[in-house]
């Protein structure tokens, strides 16, 4: 039994399932992200957790204990908005000090837990403001500190950062995992971002329309894919049409490719951008290696990378070269190549 | 000011002076010397002023207004917030219609509500009476303050009350510590409108008086109905100064709570 079991878990609204049958495990001190598009159910899971939306059907266990139907003030979840919901009409150290206060714990323990949570997340000196005199990303520290002051058996972030600018969400991207780890707190992380699922957390579940399409490490995730649309929302991939021959060997671009389609019906071959190289045209292929031959169509400078387009016999793929190579000038002929294990296959969706 | 032309400036000037003529006219009267009411006076004087402090008729229906008017602005907070609360925060069968049964009072003409009472209430021997009028008064406050407090709480950004009843406050605790701090611009202005409405209310109160409890509205309607000297002037003016200082109160509270809320 896990430290948090989430099963058979549904919402649904009048006319749509926000939440269809998920069931989530969460060892203790794992940190987990909910990740997936708008819409997908992620905030909804996340608020049954926290015992803001009461769930249809389904069970929250944790710790051993069923807390499925408990109201939210009773469940010791530390909660992060999207939009921090700071009380307003409190100082810093107030809203920090709020959960204790509702707790009646005494006014030094109090004051010296405050002041300790404020340390954690560098707010000193900052106790007497109110929220609005501090900036988004001070705010931010304010509701991640409130959250954790009370020792919340989990806690719960919902997009936090998503209304930090890129710089500042980078370096709260750290601090939180940081502070996660060495409080070895569970975490349940929600987010679209998937370059913040993947560097904060130790499993991602991904999200789809209100199901769990996949949970596994980033790695996993990233690596391999279990669904198509698993591996089109992590990361970047070219997909190619892939042709089925007699045999059920399927080629791309006329080559064939040294894997079987895994099941019937039309396939798509997804090859991530940074794991094809180009090599001169002619160039003899190595071991175990797919080669495409096309013509470079034209490249972009993006900063740490340049992204070189190929255009082959059966359309355009992109590719990841790292800045400071000189890309082949547009109109040369290049031999395409990336590693045969390194080929994703994906039944062809109904567009 | 910038951006306004000419006309428009000039046509806005003429809505004001249009407004504010009548009282200007009553403030002249009110310091009018004369034995009664003549535009302009003949000359000026306090003696209206004087007049109205030995008027006991009339200074015993500002006092019992006066009292309405606290009873009645309490009592509508009173019963008036909690119930905007559970119209708000509540999931019960029938929240709709109630919402709706709550704004009907304001929707009926007074003058049906007024003689409605006066039938409802004579057999209960209500009428003429403080607590009379001040159930009366309350057909019009009532509504008022659900229906502003409810919008008020309806408009308070959600996950602030979540994220405290997730910090461990029970729900009465939120209601205590973040839903009311943060309403409390509402809950002053409604407050006020509540006491200037009661005060103000003429028509229900017509129903509702008699000789042994009359509000001031109706001693002034009676009072111009037999005289034409410009004691009511006097009243008025002093009323308008009074009003003045509510409103300028209640616009620095709400200001100050604005300020500490937001």
């Amino acid at each position: 039994m896990s430290y948090l079991e989430l099963a058979g878990l549904q919402k649904r609204y009048r006319d749509s399932v926000a939440v269809d049958d998920v069931a989530l495990s969460v060892e203790k001190g794992e940190a987990v992200a909910l990740l997936g598009p708008s819409g997908c159910g992620k905030t909804t899971t996340l608020r049954m957790l926290a015992g803001l939306i009461d769930p249809d059907a389904g069970s929250i266990r944790l710790d051993g204990a069923e807390i499925t139907r408990q109201p939210a003030h009773k469940r010791n979840m530390g909660y992060v908005f999207q939009s921090y919901a700071l009380f307003p009409h409190l100082s810093v150290a107030r809203n920090v000090g709020f959960g204790l206060e509702e707790r009646r714990v005494p006014r030094p323990e109090t004051a010296r837990r405050v002041e300790e949570a404020l340390g954690m997340v560098r707010l000193s000196g900052l106790e007497g403001r109110r929220p609005r005199e501090l900036s988004g990303g001070q705010q931010q520290r304010v509701a991640l500190a409130r959250a954790l002051v009370i020792r919340p058996s989990v806690l719960l972030l919902d997009e936090s950062l998503s209304n930090l600018d890129a710089k500042l969400r980078d370096a709260m991207r750290h601090e939180i995992r940081d502070i996660q780890r060495s409080l070895g707190i569970t975490t349940l992380f929600v987010t679209h971002d998937q370059v913040e699922a993947l560097t904060m957390c130790d499993r991602i579940a991904v999200m789809k329309r209100g199901r769990i399409e996949q949970i596994g490490t980033p790695e996993d995730i990233y690596e391999r894919p279990a669904t198509r649309f698993v591996a089109d929302f992590v990361g970047r991939a070219n997909v190619l049409p892939a042709m089925r021959n007699g045999a059920g060997a399927i080629s791309v671009w006329g080559v064939t490719l040294p894997a079987t389609a895994p099941a019937d019906g039309e396939v798509d071959v997804f090859v991530r951008p940074q794991r094809i190289r180009l090599a001169a045209s002619g160039e003899p292929s190595g071991e175990g290696m797919v080669q495409l031959t096309g013509r470079v169509l034209r490249s972009v400078f993006v900063g740490d990378h340049v992204e070189v387009i190929v255009e082959g016999a059966g359309g355009q793929l992109s590719v990841e070269m790292q800045s400071g190579t000189k890309p082949p000038a547009a109109g040369t002929e290049v031999a395409v190549l990336w590693q045969a294990g390194d080929t994703l296959l994906f039944p062809r969706e109904a567009t | 000011m910038n951006g306004a032309g000419p006309v428009l400036s000039t046509l806005a000037g003429i809505v004001y002076a249009l407004i504010l003529a009548p009282i200007v006219v009553v403030v002249a009267l009110a310091f009018s010397a004369d034995n009664f009411i003549l535009f302009p006076p003949s000359g000026y004087s306090l003696r209206w002023f004087q007049q109205l402090a030995g008027n006991t008729p009339l200074l015993n229906a500002v006092v019992l207004s006066a009292q309405i008017a606290c009873l009645v602005t309490a009592l509508s907070l009173l019963l008036g917030v909690p119930a905007a609360l559970a119209l708000d925060k509540g999931r019960f069968r029938g929240q709709e219609a109630l919402k709706n049964f709550f704004l009907a009072p304001l929707l009926l003409p007074t003058l049906i509500v007024g003689l409605a009472l006066l039938l409802f209430f004579t057999p209960l021997r209500l009428t003429a009476t403080l607590p009379g009028l001040v159930l009366g008064h309350m057909t019009v406050t009532l509504p008022f303050v659900i229906r502003m407090m409810t919008t008020a709480f309806s408009t308070l950004p959600d996950d602030i009350e979540a994220a405290a009843s997730t910090l461990g406050a029970k729900p009465w605790r939120v209601i205590w510590r973040v839903t009311l701090p943060l309403a409390t611009p509402g809950l002053i202005a409604c407050g006020a409108l509540s006491f200037l409405l009661s005060f103000d209310e003429t028509v229900i109160s017509l129903f509702l008086s008699g000789p042994r409890a009359s509000t001031l509205p109706v001693e002034m309607v009676r009072y111009v109905e037999g005289r034409t000297d410009p004691l009511v002037a006097a009243l008025s003016v002093i009323l308008i100064v009074a009003t003045l200082i509510i409103v300028v109160l209640v616009e620095r509270l709400v200001g100050v709570a604005r300020a500490v809320g937001q």
